[in-house]
Order: structure tokens, then sequence, then C-alpha cells
């Protein structure tokens, strides 16, 4: 047991820069992801069929498409394009594009929720669309959709752990796990350390989310 | 937009042996898909039944596996399983394998990476099905338990299939995560569609033949997401055109409990 105590002791600034990187490229991709997610989501909500299209192409593509895949792409493959893309960028990026299809998805689902009854309402009081979109809709949906969100949350907590091992683009806790490992050959232990890192936010972020929900629920 | 499209960027696809070799890839994605989902399906509604036990603490003990399982990265526990097993086990497994079974089979990773996606997905899924179980009224489980059926007969006959079939929606959605997580396996030195990919990029042209067509990565990896996209595109048509049939058979709005999943524009 003292060898695990040793560990996380010897190696804590390590742990503590991957840890605090994980949470830099969450919170970065997860500003992308829903900014992306809410212009999708009207997309996909608007009267023109072309525009709804561009939606469904766009979710329909992200969400199906390995994570793994897209990382390639945004790094490997748009630095050999010519376009010099910077580590964090293509990770962060990628990660907030990919999840921005079921932000999307998560919201539509809010928008839907609030009910054709208020679109008219809003409507026939001369409100345009985006307007109504943007002070009726949007408003309400927002707050429906904080359980899902949270959940999409955790979700890019744990695909965050790709970003650095698969290929070295943020040193993040996993990445900073296996560098520790390479050189200690303590895998057990540096791995619970791990471990306990990701369970902290994992699990964190459910109790924020659980207490939002009940202080944010709109009662029907 | 021009590098694109440029059709000089496009010759690798059909040259040499290219499009065999990424399509042989994506197969053992495949294979590993559904070994795992297979997996993933019986183990996690094990789970779910043991999540839903009458004893407290076996309740207790499931919910704390499912929870540390499913709160964790994949790749973590990918990582860390390809990591710990020793490597006597690796080689016993390689002696022990038949040379019958699929590709995918090989190598001495294979058995981490399945158990990694078992452990990670049967989580997932057990906490799904645990939730179609308990959005079920009470009374049907006193219904049942009335009518003189046993705890297993009323669970198999009366709560399961109404409870499984309010869930497939969401497990259909975590099946798809499983199928692109596939991928992960490519960390762990497991030949697959990533692996080919890079193959076929660093050789610029097919690795068998030397036809010197050049192959750009980002051209390359685009069309090994498509094959993703399409197969999981299918997927979720599939759980969709269930669902609406359910929806038609059973004459109600089949009840959603959670997951994100995707609403028809007709429904």
């Amino acid at each position: 047991m003292s060898g695990l105590w040793e560990v996380l002791v010897r190696h804590f600034p390590q742990f503590l820069s991957g840890f605090v990187v994980t949470i830099q490229l969450v919170a970065a991709a997860f500003v992308v992801a829903v900014v992306l997610g809410v212009v999708v989501a009207g997309l996909r909500v608007q009267p023109l069929a072309p525009l709804r299209l561009a939606g469904t192409i766009y979710v329909e593509f992200f969400r199906n498409i390995p994570l793994l895949v897209l990382l390639f792409i945004a790094f490997a493959g748009l630095r050999r394009a010519g376009l010099d893309i910077s580590r964090f960028a293509a990770g962060a990026g990628s990660l907030g594009l990919y999840t921005a299809a079921y932000v999307a998805e998560a919201i539509r689902s809010g928008v839907f929720a609030v009910g054709q009854g208020q679109i008219d309402a809003a409507l026939s009081l001369g409100f345009t669309y985006p307007r109504t979109l943007r002070m009726i809709v949007l408003p309400q949906a927002i707050r429906t959709v904080i359980p899902p969100l949270g959940n999409l949350m955790i979700a890019m907590i744990k695909n965050s752990a790709i970003i650095g091992v698969a290929l070295a683009l943020a040193d993040d806790l996993l990445k900073e796990a296996r560098v520790i490992n390479s050189r200690t050959f303590q895998t057990n232990e540096v791995f619970f350390w791990a471990a306990v890192g990701y369970l902290i936010l994992t699990v964190g972020t459910t109790f924020v989310v659980r207490y939002l929900e009940r202080r944010l629920v709109i009662r029907r | 937009m021009s590098y694109l499209v440029d059709p000089a960027n496009w010759e690798w696809l059909f040259a040499g042996n290219n499009l065999r070799f990424l399509l042989q890839g994506f197969a053992i994605n495949l294979q590993i898909a559904i070994l795992a989902m297979v997996l993933s399906l019986v183990a996690g509604l094990g789970l779910a039944l043991l999540r839903v036990s009458r004893w407290a603490w076996v309740k207790a003990v499931t919910g704390t596996w499912i929870d540390v399982w499913r709160n964790l990265p994949l790749i973590f526990i990918m990582l860390y399983l390809s990591l710990s097993i020793p490597e006597s086990w690796r080689t016993a497994y390689q002696d022990l394998i038949p040379a019958w079974l699929p590709d995918a089979f090989d190598s001495p990773f294979f058995p981490a990476a399945v158990a990694a996606l078992t452990l990670y997905n049967s989580a997932v899924i057990a906490e799904i099905m645990r939730a179609g179980i308990q959005s079920l009224e009470k009374g049907q489980g006193e219904a049942a338990a009335a009518l003189g059926l046993s705890y297993w007969k009323s669970m198999r006959l009366v709560i399961l299939p109404q409870g499984l079939r309010r869930m497939v929606p969401a497990t259909v959605s975590q099946l798809i995560t499983l199928n692109k997580d596939t991928t992960l396996v490519s960390i762990i030195a497991i030949q697959e569609a990533l692996r080919h990919s890079r193959i076929i990029t660093s050789t610029s042209g097919s690795p068998f033949l030397g036809v010197g067509v050049d192959a750009p990565l980002l051209h390359v990896f685009l069309v090994t997401g498509l094959l993703f996209v399409a197969v999981n595109f299918a997927l979720s048509r599939l759980s969709r055109r269930l669902e609406v049939r359910e929806r038609e058979r059973s004459g109600i709005a089949v009840e959603r409990v959670t997951g994100i999943e995707d609403q028809l524009d007709t429904a």
C-alpha cells in the first residue's frame, strides 16, 4: 500500500498538470460544441429545406464517425494539406465538432419540447421566425437540455483521453499516466491514480448536473 | 477545397490493392464490434438484473461496479488492461487460439481489447436496461405477483419484454458508439482499419504493389471515416424503423426514458 502513495507523492506535479490539461481540453471543446451545436440545431428547425439538409448532414456525419478518425483528419490530414493547425486546437476542435452533433440533437429535442403552440403564438404576435427561436424557444429549450448537456460533458471528459495517447496532441491525464508508467513500470499504482483523477471529473460533473437540474427544471 | 476534390488526390483509391486492404482492416473492426456487442449485451443484462435485485448489498455492489466502469474513459481501460496483462498470458493466448478464427483474433492484445470494450459497454448498457426496467409502472410487477408468477417468471414474461423494448433506441445508440470505439484498438497495436489507413498513406500507394500513387492522409481517413458513417447510419435507421413499427403495432407511442435519441422529422 505504501507504494501506492509513494507513486502519487513522487509524481504529483505530473499528475496534476495532466489533470489540468484534461480540464482545459474539455472546457475548450465544450465551448465549441455548445456554440456550434446551437447553430446546427437552429439549422435543423429552419423552414428552408436546404438549410435543414445541411444540419442533418452535419449531425449524421459527425455522430457516426469515430472520434479517432476525426483527430487524424484534423491534425495529420490538415497539416499535410498545408494548414498549420496547432496540436491543442486540433484535439479540442475535433472533440468539439464531434460533440456538437450530439449537442444539436439534444437542443433540437428541447426545442420540440417547447411545443408548437408557443411558436404559433409568437409568430401571430408578429415575431419573425429567427426572433421566435431566439427569444421564445431557445431560453426554454436550453433549460430542458441541461441534463443531456451534462451527460455530454461527461462523455467529453472520457473522450478527451483519446487525444493525448493517440496522436500526442496534448499532455493530458492519460498521456501523463502513460509517461509515468513507462518510467516506473508501476502500472497498477499509476493507473489507479489516473482513474481517481477521471472519476473525480466524471462523478463530480454528475453531481453538479443533478444540482443544476433541481435548481433550473421548469415545472409544467 | 480544390485540394480535397483534385482527382489526382483520389487516384490511390483504385490503385493496386488499396481499397481491398482498407476494407480488410474495416472487416476486423466489424468482427471485434460484433463480438463485443454480443458480450456487452449479455453481461449488461446480467448486471441490470443484479442491479434491481431484492438484496440491498447485491444492488450496492453492482451499482458501484457499474458506476466505476462507465465513468472511466474506455481508452483508459483498454490501455491499462493491455499494459497489465502478463506477457505469459499473451503468449499462452496466441498458442491457444485456433487458426480458423478470423484475423482479428490473432493479436496478443485481442483479449485485452475485447475485455475493455465489454467492461465499459456492459456497464453503460446495464444502466440503460435498469432505467427501462424501473420505468415500468409498479402495477406491472404487482399484477404479475398477484397472478402467482414467481420473481423470475414475472421478470422473464412481464417486466423484461416491456422494459427492454422501451430501451431499444438508447441501446442501439450505445452499440453505434461501441462500433466507433473499435478504432481505439489501433492504439494498442491491433491491425485494423486505422492502421491499414496509415500504412496506405505512409507507403504512398499500395502496400503490396508499390504503385507509387500518392495517398494523401486527409483523403484516406475521410474514406475510412465514411465506412463507419455508412454502417452506423444504417444501424440507426434500422433502430428507428423497429421503433416506428413497434409504435404502429402497439398503437401507442413507445415511451423513451434516457439517452439522446434522434427524432424523425415526421415523428
